[in-house]
């Protein structure tokens, strides 16, 4: 691996994560609604743990979890939707004959929806913070950050493989997106802590990596509700959350590989149809 | 000297998606090809002949099913990393890229695919617009372009990187003559202006292919047909003559074809304007009579009559036997 | 004439429709597929209430919220889905150009789509309700359902939606990038002002008053109380809507669904012109 082959990709990432990063600035009219729809659905659910008076780290809770479902829909339609799409207006071809890593391609994908979905989580979290006067606990900083970033990196190396098994599909992954969403927001209790559904369930469901992530992170946020609702231990999650970033890394790699190859074989690569 | 492109025995076979749904088809049927470096070379074909598939084979997009394809010494399937180094693709009525970005900004991203240092891929790019004249709109965004300005800027991407061998498909398909003429004319200089630049062109423009390209290789069916320079292509049909009819509309055409001196016979009809064209390439002027004749006959009448020298059209007519549809 | 004419638009948008939201796979797969997203969204609401209740799910609130949230898909899915037919044609298969260019009246083509979306919906609505109902202990008895009530509210309150979504339709010719983030938004209003799993009177009492203003609200008040009569009676005065009778409830919906129909049609004719006019009818963001 040559100095120059690593800065080759490194450009190729930051030349694939430009539009995503530039797209905010120069449409920020997108920020309207991808702030405001996620904090409809956080109001509504807020409001039916109001009327059930539930315990008021809920609402948080459920604050949270809206935040979590930007990055959640980013995945579905920025990254295992978007190569369907680049194949669609013709960028994935001139992607796939450029002498780099595909995973520089995946990765500047990540990197910039990443960055464009953290502002948008973090107005929704901020307004529902405020909207909704609640008080999240801030005593391990550090934590925060790094479990967040840990899942970050989880989720989008599942987004990254996700893009990978999407790219032969047709009008299919818009439906396939479109039946992750609800499903995933149950499994991974975005809107309930993810131990009401049980061990083995929850367990089941930590395969997504914000199911852990969001776990420890409403731990953090509130540190006396671990043991209430709690589904593991903070440093477990953080364990298994770092096992999943290597995982899905490592499958996106071959999965990408696998179905670059397979493509090109069936011809169904660069095949556009509706 | 290392050929830019050679072929042997390719073949490409598309197999149904399920089995029932259809048969496989055959795009590519045991194609030879060698091109050398520094040609300007031209892949003519009717829709569905194996244009395509053969640019996609060759930029590594797609796997042969049987047979071996280089491009610059490199095998496709096993050094496709090496071959991505040297190429670079351009095809008519693309639309790639990203419609919040400028014209610049998109250029700009596809450079950073080839590792480009960004103060040099940004120069060159300045350099480009301005030859193509888009200077004045690399501040635009993209989807504010006319259909011509967006392909002379997907000719930009594909040359920006400087690559050694570019596969232009169908380049100039659907642009106005003024936009067309600049794509040719920047192809022409490009090839010229540097030793070792090899251009594989496809196209369905005779007359492009015949201005441009120092050889052509007319591809139909998914094989070769020939493959020689435009002006011996031609002589493969020096001997014909070509006449063209225009006649009041003509029911039967029947007996056009078997007239002793006719080579090859086609005709269109124009319902609205109530007219035949008839295309006859001769062998022997003396057909000219019979054929008025049995116009005459058939009860038309002579509306214009003119007799041409060969073409690469008529070429292309004696090899696949029918024009462009 | 013309009458055959226009059944023929609307039933060959609705084939169409079809093939557009079921051709994709097999009818196994669509089948599960139409019905794991319904589900799966009502679970999410069953597991906010049994994790701050502890089990008991035979209770009046939670019928009240598992029946508004399955008949909100009809709101979710009916203005997504028109909205959607002049999105998706235009951006995606490119064929708007073609279908507004044909001598066909463009409303019924689209209601044509649409009816398949509501067929669709209709199928999730009724799984999930008949899941409550067996596993959930959701309360509906089918000898007790008010079908004077019910059934008008429903076929109203369809209309009603229809009628929004055209106007919605209207708004997405000219905006061709917030369209859905537009239909999104006001179906997410819905969900949060007009007591569609919660009473209204929780909201603060602005809320409140936007609330009284929204044919959903009386939509889901006039579904429960046809549906399951015992139940809002029993949570009657809770629903803040208890001063109004049923006759008043589907009267306000029908008056409602005349306003609509009016302010929709003055949308869809402004902004069909407006986007010929601006030449927006064809247009692509190629995002």
């Amino acid at each position: 691996m040559s100095d120059t082959w690593l800065i080759t990709n490194l450009r190729a990432i930051r030349g694939r994560a430009y539009p995503r990063v530039i797209g905010s600035k120069r449409e920020p009219s997108w920020l309207f609604f991808d702030i405001t729809l996620p904090l409809l659905t956080v109001s509504a659910y807020a409001y039916i743990y109001k009327y059930m008076d539930a315990p008021p780290e809920f609402v948080g809770f459920v604050i949270l979890g809206g935040a979590m479902t930007a990055f959640w829909l980013n995945i579905l339609w920025a990254m295992a939707s978007q190569l369907y799409w680049e194949k669609e207006i013709g960028n994935l071809q001139l992607y796939l004959i450029a002498p780099i890593s595909r995973m520089s391609i995946l990765a500047g994908m990540a990197v910039g929806g990443l960055f464009m979905t953290a502002i948008r989580a973090a107005a929704t979290m901020i307004i529902g913070i405020l909207l909704f006067g609640i008080a999240l606990s801030f005593a391990q900083p550090g934590m925060i950050i790094l479990v967040f970033m840990v899942t970050m990196v989880s989720l989008y190396g599942m987004g990254m493989m996700f893009a990978s098994l999407y790219l032969l599909l047709g009008r299919e992954a818009y439906h396939l997106s479109n039946l992750l969403t609800e499903p995933v927001y149950l499994a991974s209790g975005l809107y309930f802590p993810v131990r009401a559904l049980g061990f083995w369930a929850a367990a089941g469901a930590s395969i997504i990596p914000m199911t852990l992530g969001l776990d420890a992170l409403r731990q953090l946020f509130y540190p006396s509700s671990g043991s209430e609702y709690g589904f593991l231990p903070v440093n477990t999650e953080l364990a298994i959350l770092a096992v999943l970033c290597v995982v899905f890394l490592w499958l996106s790699k071959y999965s990408l590989a696998y179905m670059e190859k397979l493509g090109k074989t069936t011809g169904r690569l660069t095949l556009r149809w509706q | 000297m290392q050929s830019a492109v050679e072929v042997k025995g390719l073949t490409r076979v598309f197999e149904p998606k399920k089995k029932k749904e259809g048969k496989s088809v055959t795009a590519l049927n045991k194609v030879d090809l060698r091109i050398e470096s520094g040609e300007l070379f031209g892949l003519l074909g009717p829709n569905g002949a194996g244009k395509t598939t053969l640019l996609k084979i060759l930029s590594t997009l797609l796997l042969p099913t049987a047979g071996k394809a280089f491009v610059a010494g490199f095998d496709v399937e096993k050094d496709f990393t090496e071959v991505r180094k040297r190429i670079n693709m351009v095809s008519g009525g693309e639309i790639s890229g990203y419609g919040l970005l400028t014209v610049k900004e998109n250029l700009w991203m596809f450079t950073q695919f080839y590792g480009m240092k960004s103060s040099v891929a940004k120069q060159r790019i300045d350099e480009l617009l301005t030859q193509f004249g888009l200077a004045d709109k690399k501040d635009e965004k993209v989807r504010t372009l006319s259909t011509g300005q967006r392909q002379k800027m997907n000719v930009i991407r594909g040359f920006v990187t400087d690559p050694e061998i570019i596969f232009l498909d169908e380049p100039t398909l659907g642009l106005d003559v003024n936009a067309s003429r600049v794509i040719r004319d920047f192809i022409v200089d490009w090839v010229q202006a540097k030793e070792n630049r090899t251009v594989l062109l496809t196209t369905h423009y005779m007359m492009e292919a015949d201005q441009l390209c120092d050889r052509i290789a007319i591809i139909d069916d998914g094989r070769i047909l020939a493959c020689d320079t435009p002006e011996n292509l031609k002589k493969l049909v020096k001997m014909n003559r070509t006449l063209k009819l225009d006649v009041t509309s003509l029911k039967d055409t029947s007996k056009f074809g078997s007239i002793a001196g006719v080579e090859q016979f086609t005709f269109q009809d124009d319902a609205e304007k109530n007219q035949t064209y008839l295309k006859f390439i001769l062998t022997h002027d003396s057909a000219v009579t019979d054929i008025i004749s049995e116009v005459q006959r058939k009860g038309a009448r002579i509306l214009s009559l003119q007799k041409t020298e060969p073409t690469l059209e008529d070429v292309f007519i004696k090899m696949v036997g029918k024009g462009f549809e | 004439m013309a009458v055959s004419h226009d059944l023929r638009t609307f039933k060959n948008a609705a084939w169409l429709g079809w093939q557009m939201e079921a051709n994709w796979t097999d009818p196994f797969v669509f089948a599960t597929y139409s019905i794991v997203k319904p589900v799966a969204g009502s679970l999410i609401l069953v597991f906010m209430y049994l994790v701050i209740t502890g089990g008991e799910t035979q209770t009046p609130f939670f019928s009240y919220m598992f029946i508004g949230n399955a008949f909100y898909m009809f709101v979710a899915e009916v203005l997504f889905g028109v909205t959607w037919v002049i999105h998706d044609d235009r951006e995606h298969y490119m064929t708007l150009k073609q279908v507004y260019i044909a001598p066909i009246k463009f409303y019924i083509y689209v209601f044509g789509r649409a009816a398949i979306k509501i067929a669709i919906t209709t199928v999730g609505v009724l799984v999930t309700l008949a899941f409550g109902v067996i596993w959930l202990g959701v309360e509906i008895d089918l000898g007790a359902v008010d079908w004077m009530v019910f059934i008008p509210a429903l076929l109203v309150g369809l209309l009603t939606m229809l009628i929004m979504g055209l106007a919605l339709g209207g708004v997405t010719f000219l905006t061709a990038k917030h369209g859905m983030g537009i239909n999104e938004g006001i179906a997410g209003v819905f969900y949060v002002l007009s007591g569609v799993i919660f009473p209204i009177t929780v909201l603060p009492e602005w809320a409140q008053s936007i609330s009284y203003l929204l044919p959903v609200t009386y939509w889901m008040e006039a579904l429960r109380r046809g549906l399951s009569p015992d139940l809002m009676t029993s949570l009657s005065g809770a629903t803040g809507l208890s001063d109004f009778s049923n006759l008043e409830i589907l009267l306000t919906l029908a008056l409602s669904a005349v306003a609509f129909l009016f302010i929709s049609s003055a949308i869809f004719r402004y902004a069909d012109k407006t986007a010929r006019r601006k030449g927006k009818i064809d247009w692509t963001t190629s995002y």
